[in-house]
């Protein structure tokens, strides 16, 4: 067995999905993570990285109304992050602040910037632009893409445009693109869908059933990776989206999400129900240039792009996050609610 | 005698230094040379100073030393004397006889000059005599010379005269070499004299070279007479300035048009080569194309060759209409390889051109047609090389799809298995077919192939690399795996029978376990060579890789067959999370159908397993050992089961989650993802499992009111009956049931499980029912 026990722990109470890096916090390595539980009180978890990389601290415990089903933490704001929570009947989804000198009170209590509340079916995600300050925020439900306008020194948001993407499209997640603040993927029932926030319009798809999970390559533009139940993990070039550029064989059972790295180009984190985490290096050559099938290529091809696979989980791993200050470290967070901070850094030099 | 020789040769000595001291032009090179001690006491030596010498003397010595020394001076100087005198008498002696020696030359000259004198004389009278014959003769003969010219010519115009009735002799005769030999002689005469004096006559041999060109050109062209006489025509016509050149055109024309005839269609190839056979049996039936074929090239080759001799010097053109027509052999068979070709019969069209080749290359060495027909030969070789292994591709191929066109009913006979057998004895059968021709082209004998020998030995082994591995690659795309033809998942399972993928992975177990080492077997017995020379990195066929090729391939193909598999069901269970708002379910009435659903895409499964692959041999071993290792796991899971069964109060829910974490941890891992095996059980299994996890995952994604809960504790309840039935790792099984149990408890706002009575009369209720249905379906 890999990836024994290297990683550093944290537990929460509950049960949990959704793990996020904190990037606009400069100074240290911070997660935000929260619970989902039906019948408990939920928590969000601010958790942060020692310095010495050796210790996972937990620096702020605040109380969230219901279970949560997403979390994203704000790019530029650090005290700022939007969740999808539910009541087991319906959905909801806003905008917190992490209130200040929240150390000294003995409950803090989140602030609600601005609740979401324009869907009416099951919210997926609240997708932040990944690349800077945006005001704008997109949420998803099954069926309709909604852009906001936030404003957080007023508190309020508001809904810019909305599109629907067909009853018979319901939507399960999506990404926004780093490299245009216009387009956003979302996945959906049988396709990936393209957005374009200008215009409000869907502008192209990818049609490949199943799609769980979807990430832009934050270094390369036109780079997308998707996550599938049976089939694996596939890197897009969205100029010619018809075939992926190259296929990475996921997992035992589904894959449930995939990360590319914020700072090495072609390293890729997905994690499944397999209980486990891998760690792909999805080689740009073979992307560039598949179409020459000489023998040498072949048989660099035949390299295997599984750098390690993490397996010390108890169950499957829905979360999954990427420092954007430490690149080389990752967040998972399997569903009994165990966080396990790691480091791929003894695997860096092999690229 | 010794001390009297040493001061006789000091003597001797002395007196020829004296002696050359008296020649020598510079006196102090000979004393510097000579003498041995020059110092002062050297009285020999030029520097000597006597006044010096004396006083040295006085000073140094005493009165008996000094005279002794005047007595020994005195003795030397007396020497000296004598010695001169003798020189003196020596040198007079040979003046002596030179002046005799020089008397006598004086008196024999002497009456030397009279001799000459009448000599000359004689000289003069005999010339003089001499040009009065030559002047007396002169006349006569300018007269004689005259005479002879003058008869020279007559005779010239005689020949000329004489010249159309020698040449229509010559006709007759056929002598044409004469009369033509005759006509040039005559030409330059009549040339000048024939518009005057010799008209007549010129006009009448005209007549007769004409008729002389007009014969020779029918006998250039007939081609009846020998060659020999055929090539002295040519020569003829052109010593009579008849334009040859378009003769030549002509004959060359002549010769392509022949060409056409030769060429070995590729229509016309097959029965060619069947009629070669034959004609082992009837050997004197030159009926047959093959002979008929030969006796063409061989006439074409005479052709040639007699065009060869007639016009020397346009090889060039020849050269060029050899080449096309080996050109057009290698071409046209290049061609016929395109059809499905035996080697034998490839071996007997290449025999046929090789002797074609051959023909023509004694005809025309120069040509270099064995090296421009061995090139073609390797390129045509090598494509048949390869040819032979994409038909053998093709074949297999074929033989995978020719059985998949009606898929539905694939699973209920025992399709799989028929294609299965089918493919696995068209692989073995096809690549020891190859093998068989291939070793025919090796022990062909013609002469290009024992020089090729190693080439292709590198080439087959080569092919029989490419073909694995285009192979495996071909079976990735008849798998649907990779995406060559870009589908969409749904749309490409749908095209792609889940069967095929199945039949597909045990091939490639088949290919890597048997048909490798057979390959790798033959290779070594009979296409071993070559390696070195023509292949520089390491041998081309590499049986060690091709193996792991095709391990990986066969795990990916069974993967894949898994994953689509489960795929289907994972569609299914979709749909059925999907549809219904389990929030506001209502009681549950009966097991949902969607479980029928799942068995019966199991049941498929199984079916499809057994028809393809084999049974685990330690399956009873197996169980045992899960059960040694696992009865605490799902003992201990099934009593936190009825423990939550029985606590339904939701306040204790909490509680409840951390003994699940509790007995998680102290549980041992069941191992769910375990690698899959080729074994009926072990792919039964797999595909039992992920379907589970995959119902579990779904489960978590939803919200349960009660009777939704209910409904999904019914299903899974009627589930565990013929999934333990049907699968090896009851305990892998019953936890991952639990599982679901649990997500779906653990999602649920209101955990009441129906009572055990109940949940048993449903049961017994929906199996009573598909009893029926079964009973129903069976009787229709």
């Amino acid at each position: 067995m890999q990836g024994g026990s290297s990683g550093i722990g944290y537990g929460l109470k509950y049960q949990a999905r959704c793990i996020s890096d904190v990037k606009a916090d400069t100074d240290y390595t911070s997660f935000l993570t929260g619970t989902l539980s039906l019948k408990e009180e939920n928590e969000v978890h601010l958790l942060r990285l020692s310095s010495g990389g050796s210790e996972l601290i937990c620096e702020g415990l605040f109380s969230h109304p219901n279970e949560i089903w997403d979390l994203a933490s704000c790019p530029f704001d650090q005290r700022i992050f939007s969740t999808v929570f539910s009541t087991g009947e319906s959905f909801g989804a806003a905008i917190w602040q992490i209130p200040e000198l929240y150390g000294q009170l003995n409950s803090p209590q989140l602030e609600r910037v601005a609740s979401l509340d324009a869907h009416v079916g099951k919210i997926n995600c609240v997708l932040w632009w990944p690349s800077g300050r945006c005001d704008k925020l997109i949420s998803m439900d099954e069926q309709n893409i909604f852009l906001w306008n936030l404003d957080c020194s007023k508190k309020s948001a508001e809904v810019l445009s909305k599109d629907s993407a067909g009853v018979l499209h319901s939507l399960s997640g999506g990404a926004w693109d780093p490299h245009d603040v216009n387009a956003v993927a979302a996945t959906g029932e049988s396709s990936v869908q393209f957005w374009d926030l200008r215009t409000m319009k869907k502008v192209n798809s990818i049609e490949h059933a199943h799609v769980r999970g979807v990430d832009y390559n934050p270094k390369r533009e036109h780079i997308l990776v998707t996550a599938e139940d049976e089939s694996g993990i596939h890197v897009w070039d969205l100029r010619k989206a018809k075939v992926p550029v190259q296929e990475l064989p996921g997992h035992t059972h589904w894959t449930w999400a995939v990360k590319c790295n914020p700072e090495y180009d072609g390293l890729i984190l997905s994690a499944g129900t397999d209980s486990a985490v891998n760690l792909w290096f999805a080689s740009a050559s073979s992307s560039d240039d598949k179409t020459s099938e000489s023998p040498v290529e072949s048989t660099r091809q035949r390299v295997n792009p599984l750098l390690n696979s993490y397996t010390d989980y108890e169950d499957s791993v829905y979360g999954l996050a990427w420092s954007s200050r430490e690149p080389w470290v990752f967040a998972s967070l399997s569903y009994d609610g165990r966080v396990v901070i790691e480091s791929v850094k003894p695997f860096l030099p092999r690229i | 005698m010794a001390t009297e020789a040493a001061p006789m040769d000091e003597k001797a000595k002395r007196m020829r230094d004296l002696l050359s001291s008296f020649y020598a032009p510079d006196p102090s090179i000979s004393t510097s040379g000579s003498s041995i001690n020059a110092s002062f006491d050297n009285i020999n030596s030029t520097s000597f100073d006597a006044d010096q010498y004396m006083d040295l003397m006085i000073k140094k010595s005493n009165l008996e030393v000094l005279l002794q020394r005047h007595v020994q001076m005195a003795a030397e100087i007396k020497n000296l004397d004598t010695d001169l005198q003798m020189l003196v008498y020596e040198n007079y002696n040979k003046f002596i006889s030179a002046t005799d020696t020089i008397k006598r030359m004086k008196s024999n000259i002497f009456g030397m000059e009279g001799n000459m004198d009448q000599l000359l004389q004689k000289i003069m009278s005999v010339q003089s005599k001499s040009d009065g014959v030559n002047t007396s003769l002169f006349e006569k003969r300018e007269h004689i010379e005259k005479l002879h010219r003058t008869r020279n010519l007559l005779r010239k115009v005689q020949f000329i005269y004489d010249l159309p009735a020698r040449l229509q002799k010559c006709i007759k005769s056929e002598a044409y070499g004469d009369a033509v030999r005759f006509y040039t002689g005559a030409m330059p005469i009549l040339k000048v004299y024939g518009d005057t004096s010799f008209q007549d006559c010129r006009r009448a041999s005209e007549e007769a070279i004409e008729i002389i060109i007009k014969n020779l050109q029918t006998k250039l062209f007939s081609d009846s007479e020998s060659i020999q006489a055929r090539a002295e025509a040519a020569v003829l016509l052109k010593q009579l300035d008849v334009p040859v050149d378009s003769l030549k055109a002509k004959l060359l024309e002549k010769l392509e048009q022949s060409l056409d005839g030769l060429q070995i269609k590729p229509e016309e190839a097959s029965t060619l080569v069947e009629d070669d056979d034959s004609s082992n049996d009837t050997e004197s039936n030159d009926q047959h194309p093959a002979k008929i074929h030969e006796d063409a090239v061989r006439g074409f080759s005479e052709a040639i060759r007699a065009y060869r001799e007639i016009f020397p010097d346009s090889e060039e053109r020849l050269f060029k209409l050899a080449r096309a027509l080996t050109a057009m052999h290698f071409e046209y068979m290049e061609l016929y390889i395109k059809k499905r070709v035996s080697a034998a019969d490839f071996l007997g069209i290449f025999r046929i051109v090789w002797e074609d080749v051959v023909l023509m290359d004694e005809v025309l060495p120069e040509a270099a047609l064995s090296d421009l027909s061995a090139e073609a030969a390797q390129v045509t070789l090598k494509q048949f090389v390869a040819r032979m292994f994409s038909h053998l591709q093709q074949d297999i191929s074929d033989t995978l799809l020719k059985f998949d066109i009606n898929q539905k009913e694939a699973v209920e006979g025992e399709l799989l298995k028929v294609v299965l057998e089918a493919s696995q004895k068209a692989v073995l059968q096809g690549t020891t077919n190859i093998f068989q021709d291939f070793r025919q082209l090796l022990d062909e004998k013609t002469g290009i192939f024992i020089k090729m020998k190693d080439l292709i030995s590198g080439w087959i082994q080569k092919g029989s690399q490419d073909f694995f591995r285009s192979l495996e690659a071909q079976f990735l795309v008849l798998s649907g795996k990779t995406s060559s033809s870009n589908d969409i998942e749904g749309k490409s399972s749908d095209k792609i029978h889940a069967g095929l993928i199945l039949v597909l992975a045990q091939l490639s177990v088949f290919i890597e376990q048997k048909v490798i080492p057979r390959v790798t077997e033959e290779i070594a017995a009979s296409f071993s060579g070559g390696n070195s020379q023509a292949f520089e990195n390491g041998p081309a066929f590499i049986p060690g890789e091709l193996c792991r090729v095709f391990h990986a391939a066969s795990e990916k193909l069974l993967q894949h067959y898994i994953d689509t598999r489960t795929q289907k069901v994972s569609v299914l269970l979709r749909k059925r999370f999907k549809t219904p708002n389990w929030v506001k379910h209502k009681e549950p009435r009966e097991v949902h159908m969607y479980v029928d659903m799942f068995l019966h895409e199991l049941e498929e499964v199984g079916k499809e397993v057994k028809q393809v692959l084999p049974q685990g041999t330690f399956r009873k071993h197996k169980r045992t050992d899960s059960n040694g290792s696992n009865t605490t796991t799902s003992s201990r899971s099934n009593t936190l089961h009825n423990d939550k069964m029985a606590r339904s109060n939701s306040q204790r829910a909490r509680s409840q989650l951390f003994e699940t974490h509790l007995a998680k941890l102290f549980k041992q891992k069941v191992e769910i993802f375990t690698k899959v095996e080729f074994t009926q059980e072990s792919v039964v299994t797999t595909t039992v499992k992920l379907c589970l996890k995959s119902l579990q995952e779904y489960v978590r994604l939803q919200t349960f009111n009660r009777s939704g809960f209910q409904q999904i504790q019914l299903d899974i309840q009627f589930l565990k009956a013929p999934l333990k039935e049907a699968v090896e790792d009851e305990a892998a099984i019953d936890f991952l049931l639990d599982e679901v149990i649990v997500a779906a408890s653990e999602r649920c706002l209101d955990v009441i499980p129906l009572e055990p009575p109940i949940l048993d009369k449903l049961i017994q209720a929906k199996l009573a029912k598909s009893k029926e249905h079964n009973n129903n379906t069976v009787s229709s």
